[in-house]
């Protein structure tokens, strides 16, 4: 069976020489993966297709160096060795091993792994004397030549290597393996892929560059890692992940303790880290070692407002109490991604005199500048370009690069959508076409019709119930419908019926894996990537009315009276949706107007009203339900943060200029309602069936004392708010309201949505049981089930629920293993945040792009009523609710003057002082002084900074000491946004004619008339839910809720 | 380096076997002429001397006697050079003491003791070489021992660890394994029967994954008797052969 053989290594533990002996077993029959294979080998999983010309196979070096080469998808056939991964994971660590393993495991790459060193034949002992480079390229050859004697010959083998000698030593041996350099490789055989060229000379570029580097320390050494690990066992150093601050990046950065051993509760806080040579190197995200500084050299936080990015203030700056101050000593795990920087324009001074290397600033400003070698220097000017770090050593000042793609020039609209993205890692390509042919082919000719074996195994509610889908106008994925049912007995029937994307995505499949990466649809300002191929998205999964369609349901028994749930039945079903609703409609015909329904148009008109009877008092019997449903939470303390706000406005409104309402309706917290209460139903039966692999989704209590403001702000105005529970903070909400001014509720309920933390996903084998609990919602349980065409984490909560249900039937079904689940957890609400953070960004962008062209002097849309929520030392926070802005105003500028304010509330700028209190900020010139309270009005202007490295980023401006005049006049915030995307994409389009003067309208158009929004309900559940509520965030969306 | 990759994606672990694949076994019996059973077995580079003396009667103080069965005495011990590093090894230490208690207990419940009442059977058992899976291979060893001093057992005892990694029992762990941060757990089974006679773990394991480690450590135990046997066998015929002369 096995032969044994030993082998030798010299390893070296604690500094000595040790002789160690390990046996190393050898076998014969060794998987080769290749489609090819004459020798029946045991090829399981991925296998090389045998319609190649050849198959290649990388030297050690190569993978080494090139890896981002070979992952490029048109490079087909390729063979990874067992000593080049060995490789990568000793001299790359683990990420690059990761990255490497990844690429293997993906299908949709053609690559394979040879375990050459277990191979009998392809083994090669290392020889006396002979160096481990050597050794390992002869490894790789000798497994080169198996291959090819292992597919009879019938194959070429290219064997890639950079090492010269090997290749004159080994090309001429075989007549059927060639070995040639990986330039060589790619002009013969890959002439056509561009942009592997390119990345290949950038590459080469970078290391030319690397070779020739002064020696000149300009940094410290890191210490090795044993030294490390010592350290933070016996609590001298302090590891923790490295956050620069966003505002002045030059400057300061903490470190948040991570893993802390350390007893002493001083440190439990953040560490500063100091500038730029206390930081050592280390770059934002990375994980790192620090060692504090004596007491004496502590220092504090920066407290006051900086208006620009990278100026250095001087040092009275106002600083807050000293605080641990440590500088980074090593680095345990460096944490780079791809990076988008902008090449500088060639004739700035602050080149370096080698013109081959060219310094470029990368967009985010938490990064420092790149170093990158290129030729291309002239054509890349102004252009934003993805790059990628290689080093950065002790002797060079700025870490070295290469660039991977040019995405394109700056401020262009298109190029700056794809910095987005690749900032925040989303990588959206077009579906390719093994992923579409897996699709069910439907055409106008031959429409999709369910199976007749699916009609046998599933439930058909087609005639026995009424279901309807609510919607916003318009929308094309509709993924829930409802449906109730008075039953003979006297007890009610509520039913939710979701989409069943799980029958057209099978687990493994790569339409599934390419969802499981993307997590999520990406919505961005003015265009969404979806998660899944149209033709499911918009049609199969999509619950139309008048069609028949695959759905998984959930079906309650309600008793009568009390609305207690007698029982629950799940299940997949098939249903035919009978009126297709939109939410105006639906609340119209509950408030007993006799709109249209389209459904009913053709109808004769006696069976048009029965009908209409019907649907009426379904509606009227789900409202019923929901309402009890939902003081049922308020019992037990569920959150309502802007929800309520936006009502009270609503009010008011409608009694001071009677316009239609465009706020929440009651209907959409009904739909909303039926779907967290099919969520938590369904949270709990996957949760019983598989205590240790259910995926839920908690939201952890907040920390007290991130409360800290919102409790000041609300003593400010008077109101106290109790933060102790869920159930006590949501009823001060409910109090704290100002009947002259509806935005301070809304500032406060903002102001507690930031201090909430995050609602996530996690795997129930992960998580001790009592972390189960959703705050915001106030349910022991939770998962997300309603929207699988958007989400993947409903499409694996259906999939656990299809094995719940199995499990009822056949005992030994299981799922995978807690560790699977868990690592999926994390994808999503890695990927969910990038979602959000590239939605809040696109907006951003996109506010920015409406305001670049107009004058802030003529154009009276930069005029607009602020509101102060915050004292700073040198300034005021001021929430703007018409854009749903946020931003600092200035009240002392750079040059040290302060705002003067005259009578009539005109600001200006003169010499003078200013005071901070706790609620108010003075400034006293001679003119006059004047005080800024919390939840005052002002008047700021909008002002563009526009910035050739970076974003865009909005300014305010204080203009009067007074509330903007037309406030009353303008319509609110979320209207005025769609307007914005459509006003900028109009210009970026006549721009875009303008420069090319060819017509793009078409894509453009196409872009247009997919639904841009998430929908509505769904942006409601998640405000309700508190996910992700960044600063920004909250207020974007609060704009988007009253759309 | 963080962390080596006990097991592979494509299932090798470390040293090129499978998970369920055991060390290559070789072992001698018959290799003192003094002593009345003794043995000689590799397990990979794990290698291991057993010699077992008696039964006779009681040496020492008489108070250990029992009158019912045969007292026996284990001793372990490991050689000074039998490590990377060479280390003088004291008589006596926690280790070996406990090593040899476990080895006592397991060969108490396989040797027919009643049959040899006031008496007592001694077992040293010797690590020369060790590479992981001490304890098993000390009593693979020394059961080849008892063989062959024609001590009448219950059943072979054989005796294997087992690791859990990434969800997938290993058996038959070496030294790096043992290290690499795995739970483990080692077995002495009575194959024929499938009755336990010591199990034995340390570290922390979910209680979901404790039924399929046992189930992997019998199968690697069997896997054990049935080299174990073999080399009886192999033995019984060269020394009939001998004799026969």
């Amino acid at each position: 069976m096995i032969k044994t053989e030993k082998i030798l290594h010299l390893k070296s533990s604690r500094g000595r020489k040790v002789r160690v002996v390990r046996e190393h077993y050898l076998r014969e029959k060794v998987p080769c993966f290749s489609a090819g294979c004459q020798a029946q080998c045991n090829n399981e999983g991925k296998v090389l297709p045998a319609d190649l010309t050849h198959y290649v196979v990388p030297d050690v070096g190569v993978v080494l160096d090139f890896l981002e080469i070979l992952e490029f998808r048109e490079i087909q056939g390729i063979i990874f060795t067992q000593t080049a991964c060995q490789a990568v994971q000793h001299n790359k660590g683990r990420r690059q091993y990761n990255r490497l393993r990844n690429l293997l495991r993906d299908p949709r790459h053609d690559c394979v792994l040879f375990a050459n060193e277990f191979q009998e034949y392809s083994y090669c002992p290392r020889e006396k004397g002979e160096c481990h480079e050597k050794w390992q390229t002869r490894c790789v050859y000798s497994a080169s030549v198996w291959y090819y004697n292992h597919l009879a010959g019938l194959k070429d083998i290219v064997m890639v290597t950079e090492d010269r000698e090997a290749v004159t030593q080994y090309s001429s041996l075989y007549s059927g393996v060639y070995v040639i350099s990986m330039q060589e490789y790619l002009h013969n055989f890959w002439l056509d892929v561009h942009a592997a060229h390119e990345l290949y000379s950038s590459i080469t570029q970078a290391a030319l560059g690397r070779e020739n580097e002064g020696s000149e320390k300009e940094y410290i050494e890191h210490l090795p890692s044993e030294l490390l690990e010592a350290g933070i066992k016996s609590g001298r150093y302090v590891q923790g992940i490295l956050n620069v601050n966003k505002h002045r990046a030059q400057l300061e950065a903490l470190v948040t303790a991570q893993g802390f051993s350390n007893k002493s509760t001083e440190l439990s806080r953040d560490v500063l880290v100091l500038g730029i040579k206390h930081r050592n190197r280390a770059i934002h995200g990375d994980s790192v070692v620090v060692e504090l500084l004596p007491r004496g050299e502590w220092r504090g936080r920066n407290t006051a407002l900086t208006e620009a990015q990278g100026e250095e203030r001087s040092a009275e700056a106002p600083r807050s109490q000293p605080m641990p101050t440590g500088h980074v000593v090593g680095i345990l795990q460096r944490n780079w991604r791809d990076y988008v920087v902008t090449f500088p324009p060639r004739d700035t001074p602050n080149q370096s005199r080698n013109s081959q290397k060219i310094l470029t600033v990368p967009w985010d400003h938490r990064i420092p500048k790149i170093r990158i070698s290129t030729q291309q220097a002239d054509t890349l000017q102004d252009h934003r370009v993805v790059v990628r770090i290689d080093s950065w050593d002790s002797t060079s000042l700025y870490p070295n690069g290469h660039s991977v793609r040019i995405l394109g020039r700056a401020g262009e609209l298109e190029t700056e959508v794809q910095t987005i993205l690749v900032e925040n890692c989303i990588s959206v390509s077009a579906f390719s076409e093994a992923q579409l042919k897996e699709m069910p082919v439907v055409s106008p000719e031959q429409p999709w019709c369910p199976d007749p074996g699916q009609v046998q195994a599933r439930r058909d509610l087609r005639e026995s119930h009424l279901v309807f889908s609510i919607d916003p106008r318009g929308c094309e994925d509709v993924d829930d419908t409802l449906s109730v049912k008075q039953l003979p007995h006297g007890a009610l029937e509520l039913g939710v019926h979701i989409a069943d994307v799980t029958h057209f995505v099978k687990e493994g499949s790569l339409t599934d894996l390419e969802a499981r990466a993307r997590a999520t649809t990406y919505y961005l300002a003015d265009r969404r990537y979806d998660m899944l191929p149209e033709v499911l998205s918009s049609n199969l999964c999509s619950l139309l009315g008048g069609v028949d369609r695959y759905a998984m349901s959930v079906l309650w028994q309600l008793d009568a009276d009390s609305l207690e749930v007698k029982s629950v039945w799940f299940g997949r079903t098939l249903i035919r949706s009978s009126y297709q609703l939109h939410y105006e409609l639906a609340q119209s015909l509950l408030n007993g107007e006799e709109p249209d329904v389209p459904e009913l148009i053709r109808l004769p008109p006696e069976q048009r009203d029965r009908n209409l009877c019907d649907l009426t008092q379904a509606l009227h019997t789900l409202t019923h339900v929901a309402r009890h449903l939902r003081a049922q939470r308020d019992r037990g303390g569920a959150l309502e943060l802007e929800g309520v706000e936006v009502r009270a406005q609503l009010d008011s409104e409608k009694n001071i200029t009677a316009l239609v309402p465009r706020q929440p309706l009651e209907v959409h917290e009904t739909v909303a309602e039926c779907m967290i209460f099919a969520n938590h139903w369904v949270a709990r039966k996957i949760q019983e069936a598989f205590p240790h692999q259910a995926l839920l989704r908690h939201h952890p209590p907040p920390r007290q004392e991130h409360f800290s403001q919102l409790q000041d702000c609300a003593r400010a105005q008077g109101f106290s708010i109790d933060t102790r529970s869920n159930k006590s903070l949501a009823g001060c909400l409910e109090q704290a309201v100002d009947p002259q001014d509806p935005v301070v509720n809304q500032l406060l309920r903002m102001m507690a949505t930031q201090a909430m933390s995050q609602a996530m996903y996690f795997c129930t084998g992960a998580v001790p049981a009592e972390d189960y609990y959703h705050y915001g919602l106030a349910l022991d349980r939770y998962t997300h089930f309603t929207s699988p065409i958007r989400r993947y984490a409903d499409v694996v909560v259906h999939r656990l629920l299809t094995a719940a249900l199995d499990q009822e039937i056949d005992r030994s079904v299981s799922v995978g293993s807690t560790r699977d689940m868990e690592e999926t957890a994390q994808h999503m609400n890695t990927r969910n945040r990038a979602a959000q953070h590239a939605q809040r960004m696109s907006t951003e962008l996109f506010q920015c792009l409406f305001f670049r062209d107009r004058h802030p002097e003529t154009d009276s849309d930069c005029l607009a009523d602020a509101v102060i929520y915050g004292i700073r030392d040198n300034g005021v926070l001021v929430f703007v609710p018409q854009y749903g802005l946020r931003g600092p105003v200035y009240l002392r500028s750079r040059g040290g003057e302060v705002v003067s304010v005259a009578t009539d509330g005109s600001c200006d700028w003169s010499s003078g002082t200013l005071t901070r209190n706790a609620d108010h900020i003075t400034t006293s010139s001679v003119s006059g002084s004047a005080t800024f309270r919390l939840f005052q009005h002002i008047t700021v202007c909008i002002l563009v900074h526009t910035n050739p490295c970076h974003a865009d980023a909005l300014n305010l401006q204080l203009v009067r000491h007074a509330p903007h005049k037309s406030q009353s006049m303008r319509p609110v915030g979320g209207h005025t946004r769609a307007r914005l995307v459509q006003e900028v994409q109009r210009q970026a389009e006549e721009a875009t004619l303008r420069a090319s003067l060819r017509p793009k309208l078409s894509r453009e158009e196409k872009q247009f008339s997919q639904s841009k929004q998430p929908n509505l309900y769904s942006l409601l559940e998640e405000i309700q839910e508190l996910s992700l509520m960044s600063s920004e965030a909250s207020a974007q969306r609060l704009c988007a809720t009253t759309a | 380096m963080a962390g080596l990759e006990l097991l592979s994606d494509q299932g090798y672990r470390l040293d090129g076997r499978k998970a369920n694949e055991l060390r290559k076994v070789q072992a001698r019996m018959g290799v003192f002429a003094q002593a009345d059973g003794s043995a000689y077995i590799e397990q990979g580079n794990t290698k291991a001397l057993a010699v077992v003396y008696g039964p006779h009667e009681m040496r020492g103080s008489r108070s250990r006697t029992l009158y019912d069965r045969a007292a026996i005495n284990c001793q372990y011990s490991m050689a000074t050079f039998s490590t990377a590093e060479r280390k003088r090894r004291p008589h006596g230490d926690k280790k070996s003491t406990e090593m040899s208690l476990h080895l006592k207990q397991t060969f108490e419940a396989a040797i027919l003791t009643q049959l040899y009442p006031r008496s007592q059977i001694d077992i040293f058992v010797k690590i020369l070489q060790s590479d992981g899976g001490n304890y098993s291979v000390c009593v693979n060893a020394a059961t080849l021992a008892v063989i062959d001093a024609g001590i009448p057992m219950r059943d072979y005892v054989c005796a294997c660890t087992v690791g859990f990694v990434d969800e997938t029992p290993l058996a038959d762990l070496c030294y790096t394994e043992e290290n690499g941060g795995v739970s483990s757990l080692a077995m002495a089974l009575l194959p024929r029967g499938g009755q336990i006679a010591l199990l034995q773990m340390d570290a922390r394991l979910h209680q979901d994954h404790l039924e399929s480690m046992m189930e992997a450590a019998m199968t690697a135990c069997k896997g054990v008797s049935k080299v174990l046997d073999e080399v009886v066998r192999q033995h019984l015929e060269e020394a009939s052969a001998l004799s026969r002369d």
